[in-house]
């Protein structure tokens, strides 16, 4: 669907993306992230066809945004970090503009507008002023008015960012619900702990480049950390022979990615009581994308400034 | 309807603004019936002026500039509006309020002209006063979109300065048709252009509608712009090629006291002398106004030395193209003017394009160094080079080296020609180092 190949941006006195190549899943959630000044913004918007790049080529559904801008705008929607409303209008008004503005006929239009408010829940508050709804419920409104058109790609900058847990939670069945109507897409964040709840795939871009060089499937396999009480050097052999793969191990504990779900889980945990394991801790671990994370984003910086210097 | 112009009428024509719009009118022409200060018609020429002008170039400045500081301009350029679509759905739907109250103002004034003169001269009057308007809107509503290319940050200044372009243009219009009428008093009612009299009345409409209309398709091409259509540079060069043939036209327009002291040029070389005038405007206009990106420069001189000449010339901007025409014109003129004796006139013009050159790589070389505030330093560095350093040399008494700085046509002008071209390369290269500085930073 999106293909990025050799991808070169500037800005006066500053290269922002290195030579970027990448390919986005098809109907997934792939999730950008990385420090503040990464690139993630950038190659977004040039995968947006707003921003023209110094050299490389982006193709959004076998097109090229340099040679068709206007034809990629018409497959997707794109939500800026910093957007903006028309607050004196109605919510309905918003949909309405944005649909024809889209190119949907006249007499489409305010069914197009309803469907999407439908589709972010927003329905009860069609008569209300954008400018009166809450930081969640804007971010609602902005969603809707980008996949008001049916594209086929989204994309989301920092959506997530200044929303409370409720609303983090409802954008997440959003962007859940978006994903399983057909849609790609792809999410900038820096919030790690939620990116499993919604994402396929990870994309780590730092200092203008794919850390790692591609992205990082997140979901078909559990990340699982086994304690053990009493360490044995053959934990690591063990659990490759059960079909984990490994992440990390060491004679008392592992990370572990194990495919399938509690069935594969039970077997893998009973294998190792059985083979004389003293098994202390046998759980998901929630931390592991982080532990991804820090061991491909500048692991230097990190041990220099903690964890707080890379995400917000 | 344009969706764009349905969503500035649902915005800008609000029942509240109109209210207050006909309750001002209904004030002011009721003042003038009851204690009449001053005529009706006049008091509505100075509401025209309020509502077309003062305040229908801020409106339509703010169509554009407005989008940017409320941050909803991406999602705009990402609709499937056309460029048309969107520059007439801003252009009369973000002024629609202050069309509300300009057009009763135009039926009050257009009404004693229609009785002292007729409906023909009426609607002519009519015609003017409300391509007056859509004028200074249009230069506005051009200018803020040539401004956010700039991403000056500061809205506020933008929309300031669009609105002094806007009126600016609209008091240039408005002294040119002026102008027609004091000549109309002196007893001169026809223009010689391109040695063919013209009815005076009917040359004044008819420039200034054509001007109008190269606005309007300024307006359109920024708009393409925006919405990332490639533009191409035919347009600017016919716009270029048009301002050269009207200007060139106006060879018997010159004062007598600048024909007297350029006596003895001939008609050609006048004719050029005109049009490189203009776009030397143009070039310096340009370069000022435009993003001279060094990102940008720097993959134009790849496109050339990898021999994509095609490519490179698709992707010239105003300015470029504006100071090559002034070169090859100024160039061309200078022949003429040595093939006609005038050489010293032919010198003053080689070193004239000498400092044009030197000039426009100050403004790229500034831009690069300085940012947005390069435009203003280089400004700065125009000012000490054309102003305050002659009165320097003058107050030294070292008259005799102006030519160092200035185009003269002293027996030093042969002098002047390297001193301006030694001055012009040296900027070039700085323009090209102080690019290839910022671009090689980390």
């Amino acid at each position: 669907m999106i293909e990025i190949q050799g991808l070169v941006f500037e800005y006066p006195g500053h290269r922002a993306l290195h030579g970027v190549s990448l390919t986005i899943a098809d109907k997934a959630i792939t999730a950008l992230v990385g420090p503040n000044g990464a690139g993630k913004t950038t190659l977004l918007r040039c995968m947006a066809a707003l921003e023209t790049p110094y050299a490389g080529r982006v193709s959004i559904d076998g097109l090229d945004t340099r040679e068709a801008p206007r034809a990629i705008h018409a497959r997707l929607g794109y939500l800026p970090d910093f957007f903006g409303l028309y607050d004196a209008r109605s919510v309905r008004r918003c949909l309405h503009y944005a649909a024809r503005a889209h190119g949907i006929a006249a007499k489409d239009a305010a069914g197009a507008a309803l469907v999407a408010a439908a589709r972010v829940g927003l329905t009860d508050r069609l008569e209300q002023p954008a400018g009166a709804l809450s930081r969640g419920l804007r971010q609602r409104l902005a969603i809707a008015q980008a996949i008001v058109h049916g594209p086929r790609v989204l994309l989301l900058d920092e959506p997530a960012a200044g929303l409370d847990p409720q609303a983090r939670r409802d954008l997440s069945q959003l962007l859940l619900s978006l994903r399983d109507g057909g849609m790609t897409l792809v999410v900038s964040s820096h919030i790690l702990a939620e990116l499993e709840d919604y994402s396929d795939r990870m994309v780590i871009v730092d200092n203008g480049r794919i850390a790692g060089g591609q992205s990082i499937a997140l979901k078909g396999a559990a990340r699982l950390r086994v304690k053990l009480a009493a360490p044995r050097n053959d934990l690591k052999d063990f659990l490759a022979g059960q079909g984990a793969r490994i992440e990390s191990a060491d004679a008392a504990q592992a990370l572990v990615a194990l495919e399938g779900g509690a069935a594969e889980r039970a077997a893998l945990l009973a294998a190792l009581v059985g083979a004389g394991f003293a098994v202390s801790e046998f759980a998901e671990d929630a931390k592991a994308l982080e532990e991804v994370y820090f061991a491909q984003v500048n692991p230097r910086a990190d041990a220099r400034n903690g964890p707080e210097a890379h995400i917000k | 309807m344009n969706p764009e112009l349905l969503r500035n009428l649902w915005l800008e024509a609000s029942p509240f603004k109109l209210v207050q719009t006909a309750g001002l009118l209904l004030l002011v022409f009721g003042l003038c019936t009851v204690a009449p200060i001053i005529s009706p018609d006049h008091a509505a020429m100075a509401l025209y002026w309020l509502f077309a002008v003062l305040w229908g170039t801020r409106s339509a400045a703010m169509s554009v500039v407005g989008e940017i500081r409320e941050r909803t301009w991406d999602g705009q350029k990402l609709s499937s509006l056309g460029p048309g679509e969107m520059m007439w759905g801003k252009l009369l739907g973000a002024t629609s309020a202050n069309w509300f109250g300009a057009l009763p103002c135009l039926a009050v004034i257009m009404m004693p002209v229609w009785i002292g003169a007729g409906p023909g001269r009426a609607l002519a009057y009519g015609a003017i006063l409300l391509a007056l308007g859509l004028f200074s809107q249009a230069v506005a509503l051009l200018s803020s979109l040539i401004l956010i290319r700039r991403n000056t940050g500061n809205w506020r200044l933008d929309a300031f300065l669009c609105q002094i372009a806007g009126i600016g243009a609209g008091l240039l219009y408005y002294s040119l048709w002026s102008s027609a009428s004091i000549f109309e008093r002196k007893g001169e009612s026809a223009v010689v252009w391109w040695g063919h009299a013209f009815d005076l009345n009917s040359f004044h409409i008819v420039s200034l509608l054509l001007f109008l209309g190269w606005a309007l398709v300024g307006c359109w091409r920024a708009m393409r712009a925006e919405l990332r259509f490639a533009n191409g540079p035919f347009v600017w060069l016919g716009y270029l090629g048009y301002l050269s043939l009207y200007s060139a036209g106006f060879e018997s327009a010159i004062p007598r006291v600048v024909l007297d002291y350029i006596g003895g040029l001939s008609p050609a070389a006048i004719r050029l002398g005109l049009a490189c005038f203009a776009l030397l405007s143009s070039a310096y206009g340009m370069t000022f106004l435009e993003p001279k990106d060094p990102v940008r420069l720097r993959w134009l001189g790849e496109q050339i030395r990898s021999r994509r000449f095609t490519t490179a010339f698709m992707a010239l901007d105003s300015w470029m193209l504006s100071t090559a025409a002034a070169l090859a014109v100024g160039l061309v003129l200078a022949l003429v003017l040595a093939s006609g004796g005038a050489l010293n006139f032919a010198l003053a013009m080689l070193a004239m394009l000498g400092f044009l050159i030197r000039d426009v790589a100050i403004f790229v070389a500034m831009r690069a160094l300085a940012g947005n505030k390069g435009d203003f330093a280089a400004l700065a560095a125009l000012g000490v080079l054309y102003l305050l350093l002659p009165m320097v040399l003058r107050g030294l008494g070292l008259s005799s080296l102006a030519f160092l700085l200035i185009p003269v046509l002293t027996s030093a002008a042969v002098l002047g020609v390297p001193a301006a071209w030694i001055q012009g390369i040296a900027a070039v290269w700085l323009a090209a180092r102080s690019i290839g500085k910022r671009l090689n930073a980390p």
